[in-house]
């Protein structure tokens, strides 16, 4: 019913903002283009991919907002969707983009006892010229494997990176492991959206194995709604549903229903419903 | 009227003087004692003690803010955006964050001086801001005041020139709902800080730039100097007042993973850089060493305490050694007793 619901109020306008009545942008419009795409509503699917062709510059990377081409982390989502949507149609906007995405990196830093995390390695920064952070890292690894360029050395050092990346207990935090000899806390959005990228991956350490453990401890009906989303989609994409999930999934629609009406938050609940495949393609 | 929203900076305003508060000056939010005393550099933070977050900080905040030279009565129909610190919230460490009790009292201070007030946060760390706000236990604190919170990690931007200089960006992509305030009113924790020693009023103020523009952590402005950035952040947001959360405190490792320290404390001024020094002062830190209070002594306001006039209480005898890590770049602020952590 909530599903129905909102996957109706997408499909009318599918070119959406984080917030309700605040301007379109990149990464909620291409989650809403690959809920469309999985629950079959092409039309408006296009209208969404074609909002983020608008939104791509000339070097093929796609900014945060229509007009804002900078920074060019939503490159990947956009990559995304037009794959999902339609690989022939949109080949060249798909080539372009990961024309640039090969060429954009994170930025390495010195190697200090300061940082427990290995900062040598390079995947994908939020913003030019900084350093390489989980979730931008871990979605340019989706699209990259997506079109076929999962044995790209960029991809493979971004996976080395998200594995390093994977706190000794289990989970992520948003990138840091321990930083001046103190671990941090892993949280479940990033958890989430790593372990979509990890799918696949042999991984010698078991630390795969430990964030799945501890993610699908972590998630419960009290988590928060993108958290839950990207937490579910993580857990789907090592094949393991939780029974309550569906529960939970229209308990949080009703929360951001009743609260903030974010069409952002309702669309990536509707791609938890939908599951993981549009996002791994090999999972 | 609204500033335009735009993609592309603007061609290069005027340069607004430096001298602290000529934004709140101009604006006609403070009284002709305070215009004098800025007039000599000088500036007054008030400081309350035997704070308790079921106590009656509603009339502290009032006190300390008139104390502090606020005019409450040009603030009526003003847009007053309240800025608590989230950085990464969690049940497990509440002392983290801004508690919600001092957040709903200034809150009501403001509303009953009719202004109009908007509660907004960038939590640094995190992207799901619903978490942060839930974490902290600020949703049911809004809801309970039917108070709207801006999630400035995701709103539009305005571009806003770089007053401090300090640093190489040529400015800030600033939300609407700062771009848009009349009066921002950092909220922070009396924390102690891993890299700049001490977060309060200033630092706290990084929460205000978006996530979007800038990262999780905001890496663009970690690239371009912490202090620098600190610094000129607050240079381009001249409309700044502080009211620090000082009971429960966090000493060690903080700003997110020290320990629980309780000190009783309110501070409030309209002069971050003398509040964050008076902070300092009771952490039993030396607030010269500080750098972002560095570059903003005497250009931002006061740090020297004899050019600070003390409202309230005294500092001198509430002052309680904050514990610090035992690491190179933070000796230097152990001028008097402070305490080293491993």
């Amino acid at each position: 019913m909530w599903l129905d619901q909102v996957i109706g109020t997408i499909e009318k306008n599918p070119v959406i903002g984080y917030a309700s009545h605040s301007a379109p942008a990149t990464e909620p419009t291409a989650i809403a283009a690959l809920v469309l795409l999985a629950h079959g509503k092409q039309e408006s699917a296009k209208r969404a991919s074609d909002f983020l062709i608008n939104t791509q510059s000339s070097d093929g990377s796609v900014g945060v907002r229509q007009n804002e081409p900078d920074p060019q982390w939503p490159t990947s989502l956009a990559v995304l969707a037009w794959h999902a949507f339609d690989k022939l149609a949109y080949a060249t906007n798909i080539e372009q983009g990961v024309n640039w995405m090969l060429q954009a990196k994170g930025k390495a830093m010195e190697q200090t006892d300061d940082m427990g995390h290995n900062t040598q390695l390079v995947g994908w920064s939020w913003a030019e010229g900084t350093h390489s952070w989980i979730e931008p890292t871990a979605f340019h690894v989706l699209a990259l494997k997506t079109v076929g360029r999962g044995d790209h050395p960029r991809t493979r050092e971004a996976i080395t990176l998200l594995l390093d990346r994977q706190l000794p207990t289990g989970g992520c935090n948003y990138g840091n492991t321990s930083v001046l000899g103190q671990m941090l806390r892993p949280h479940i959005q990033p958890t989430g959206i790593a372990l979509l990228a990890l799918a696949g991956e042999q991984d010698q350490g078991n630390r795969i194995a430990k964030s799945v453990a501890w993610l699908r401890k972590a998630l419960s009906k009290e988590t928060t709604r993108a958290s839950l989303a990207w937490g579910l989609l993580g857990l789907a994409a090592h094949r393991i549903t939780l029974p309550s999930a569906t529960q939970w999934l229209e308990s949080a629609a009703q929360q951001v229903q009743s609260h903030d009406n974010s069409p952002h938050k309702l669309a990536l609940l509707a791609l938890a419903a939908a599951g993981p495949r549009l996002l791994t393609p090999d999972s | 009227m609204s500033k335009p929203f735009s993609t592309v900076p603007p061609a290069r305003i005027s340069r607004r003087a430096l001298l602290a508060g000529a934004g709140l000056v101009a604006a006609g939010f403070v009284g002709t004692r305070t215009v004098r005393q800025w007039m000599k550099q000088r500036a007054s933070v008030f400081v309350a003690k035997h704070q308790t977050y079921g106590g009656p900080l509603v009339q502290t905040i009032r006190d300390g803010l008139i104390a502090s030279g606020i005019d409450a009565a040009n603030l009526k129909g003003k847009k007053v955006l309240l800025k608590p610190n989230m950085v990464e919230p969690s049940r497990e460490a509440p002392h983290m964050t801004t508690h919600p009790a001092i957040i709903l009292a200034a809150s009501e201070v403001f509303r009953g001086w009719r202004a109009s007030v908007t509660v907004g946060e960038a939590p640094g760390h995190v992207r799901d801001t619903d978490m942060a706000l839930e974490e902290s236990g600020v949703r049911e604190a809004l809801d309970s005041a039917k108070l709207p919170f801006a999630d400035l990690n995701y709103q539009e931007v305005a571009w806003v020139e770089n007053r401090g200089h300090a640093s190489k960006l040529a400015g800030f992509w600033f939300p609407r709902a700062v771009a848009e305030a009349d009066m921002v009113v950092s909220l922070p924790k009396m924390k102690t800080h891993h890299w700049v020693g001490v977060t309060a009023a200033m630092k706290n103020l990084y929460g205000v730039i978006p996530g979007i523009k800038y990262g999780w952590p905001k890496n663009v402005l970690h690239h371009n100097g912490i202090p620098e950035t600190v610094f000129d952040i607050n240079a381009s947001l001249p409309r700044t007042i502080a009211i620090v959360d000082g009971i429960d405190c966090m000493e060690g490792d903080g700003p997110i993973m020290g320990t629980k320290k309780t000190m009783g404390l309110v501070v409030i001024g309209t002069n971050p850089a003398a509040v964050d020094a008076t902070v300092c002062r009771l952490m039993d830190l030396d607030p010269a060493q500080v750098p972002y209070l560095q570059l903003a002594g005497g250009r931002l306001g006061p740090i020297d305490d004899r050019l600070i006039s003390q409202q309230g209480e005294k500092w001198q005898p509430l002052a309680s050694p904050f514990q610090i890590l035992d690491k190179p770049h933070l000796q230097r602020l152990r001028k008097n007793k402070g305490v080293l952590v491993t």
